[in-house]
């Protein structure tokens, strides 16, 4: 579990995350969902630690993060998988190598556990036989899928990825939706997702917190959003003509 | 104000940089490849230059020396002094400024902006020091070997100009570049290298790792790289001199 409690975040004067407090639980895909610029991908910063928070706390699993020196923050930072928004893979390196890198450097395991940890994660994200391909050889789906595959190289207790579905076809969001659901249960991780796709949050948003000029404005199920009064919410959600149609024959 | 900032956080970078390694056979690893990347493939060039001002030193002096009291042999003294002294190091490392201070800056830059930096961060790898240390060890390494190799094909190319033009005859040019031979040069020339290996790779490093935006920015963090690298080579040749030679 991670609890973001009264968060706030400034850059220079100007306020981008104010007095946030949000829980998101194990074992459930949790969806930040918001506006461009709204403050969701400095939030996702703030909890894995690439920024400081200026007010808060961040806690993992009972233990305040934010407060931790580096040393600390580096044990916990083993357990934790990232799914960037362009994949963030080492372009030197090949896909196995990108996954089996996690495990050369905080593991003793040989050779051949390594590489067959490696097939595993790779099986898993349906890309066998994809080991010797270089980065700039895979499509945007293959390369989330093979980011996917990095992130649970260790079998990380939280899972976060920063706009999944960005760039891809709604097909090919599917499968990653799904795979990100799978995972977090099969794994039984505290999942963290970034998105603007609303056929994301209809999917897999077991817990959705909507986030607006920085401040927490609603959450709830993906369920409960269609039946939200929050005009807020309604006007980023059901932001098209057939949205709006759907909710209003919902209300009615 | 912008001066000390990048002072202050040059320094702090560098206090991330000289940590304790994770896992050192991933470091050692890391620092071959950088030797092969960052030495080995810079062999051509500094073969290339060296040559071509090995010869052209000779050229020089010998068109601006014909006075019939100079002995001859003196050309070949130059042309060493000339190598040894400063070509092999300074000059050689304002070219590998340019070379290899870019390629890390770019290549730091690079990861920056396609957040590679960031997913090691979230590894929980001290990316600065992963990143950054076995390039200074490799350059550390492999530069004064280059000054070296720089120093005999830059002779070796003033020889060749001897046997071709003959502007003064081989054997004098070999006379003169056993004359009056010290020794110390040749430390002084490896001693300013080691420093300069460490300005060049630390000073693009800060740059490429300090990147942000999009390509651009990582193109202007290059040359930035190149040009303030290559500013400091001049300042630390000034001071190295008086230090060493004094």
């Amino acid at each position: 579990m991670i609890e973001v409690v009264h968060v706030s975040k400034h850059f220079s004067n100007e306020t981008v995350l104010k007095d946030i407090t949000v829980t998101f639980e194990r074992g459930k895909t949790n969806l930040v969902i918001g506006q461009s610029g709204s403050g969701k991908t400095v939030l996702l910063k703030c909890i894995v630690g690439l920024l400081e928070v200026d007010e808060g706390d961040i806690i993992y699993d009972g233990v305040v993060f934010n407060k931790l020196n580096f040393k600390d923050k580096k044990s916990i930072r083993k357990e934790i998988g990232m799914l960037f928004q362009g994949g963030a893979l080492f372009d030197s390196l090949t896909v196995e190598e990108n996954i089996i890198y996690p495990m050369d450097m905080f593991t003793r395991m040989t050779t051949e556990e390594k590489k067959e940890r490696a097939n595993f994660c790779l099986k898993r994200v349906n890309m066998e036989n994809s080991n010797h391909l270089y980065p700039d050889e895979l499509s945007g789906g293959m390369k989330k899928r093979v980011a996917i595959a990095r992130a649970i190289a260790l079998n990380p207790k939280y899972l976060f990825c920063d706009e999944p579905n960005s760039g891809l076809d709604p097909k090919t969001s599917i499968v990653i939706d799904k795979l990100i659901l799978e995972l977090t249960e099969e794994f039984n991780m505290t999942t963290i997702v970034n998105t603007h796709d609303m056929n994301s949050v209809m999917e897999i948003g077991s817990k959705v917190v909507f986030i607006a000029n920085g401040m927490k404005c609603w959450e709830g199920t993906n369920r409960e959003i269609l039946h939200s009064d929050n005009q807020v919410l309604n006007d980023f959600i059901f932001a098209n003509s057939l949205a709006k149609h759907v909710k209003n024959t919902i209300k009615n | 104000m912008g001066l000390f900032f990048h002072v202050g956080k040059y320094y702090e970078l560098m206090l991330k940089v000289f940590t304790k390694p994770e896992k050192r056979i991933m470091y050692y690893r890391q620092t071959v490849r950088e030797m092969e990347a960052l030495g080995l493939n810079s062999v051509g060039i500094v073969l290339i230059i060296s040559v071509f001002m090995g010869a052209v030193i000779t050229l020089q002096t010998a068109y601006n020396t014909e006075n019939p009291f100079l002995p001859s042999y003196l050309i070949g003294l130059g042309c060493r002094d000339s190598m040894i002294l400063e070509f092999s190091s300074t000059m050689v490392a304002l070219i590998l400024a340019g070379k290899v201070g870019s390629n890390i800056a770019s290549e730091l830059g690079t990861m920056r902006v396609t957040e590679q930096i960031d997913a090691l961060e979230i590894m929980g790898v001290n990316s600065a020091s992963y990143l950054i240390l076995p390039k200074i060890i490799a350059c550390i390494l492999v530069f004064p070997l280059l000054t070296l190799f720089s120093m005999v094909v830059g002779v070796a190319g003033g020889w060749l100009a001897v046997v071709f033009t003959r502007v003064i005859t081989p054997t004098d040019f070999i006379y003169g570049i056993q004359y009056a031979f010290i020794p110390f040069y040749i430390t002084y020339s490896v001693i300013k290298m080691v420093v300069f290996a460490f300005l060049i790779t630390s000073i693009s490093s800060y740059y490429g790792y300090y990147s942000y935006g999009g390509s651009l920015e990582v193109g202007v963090s290059s040359t930035r790289a190149v040009v303030h690298s290559s500013v400091f080579i001049l300042l630390f040749n000034v001071i190295l001199t008086q230090l060493i030679l004094s």
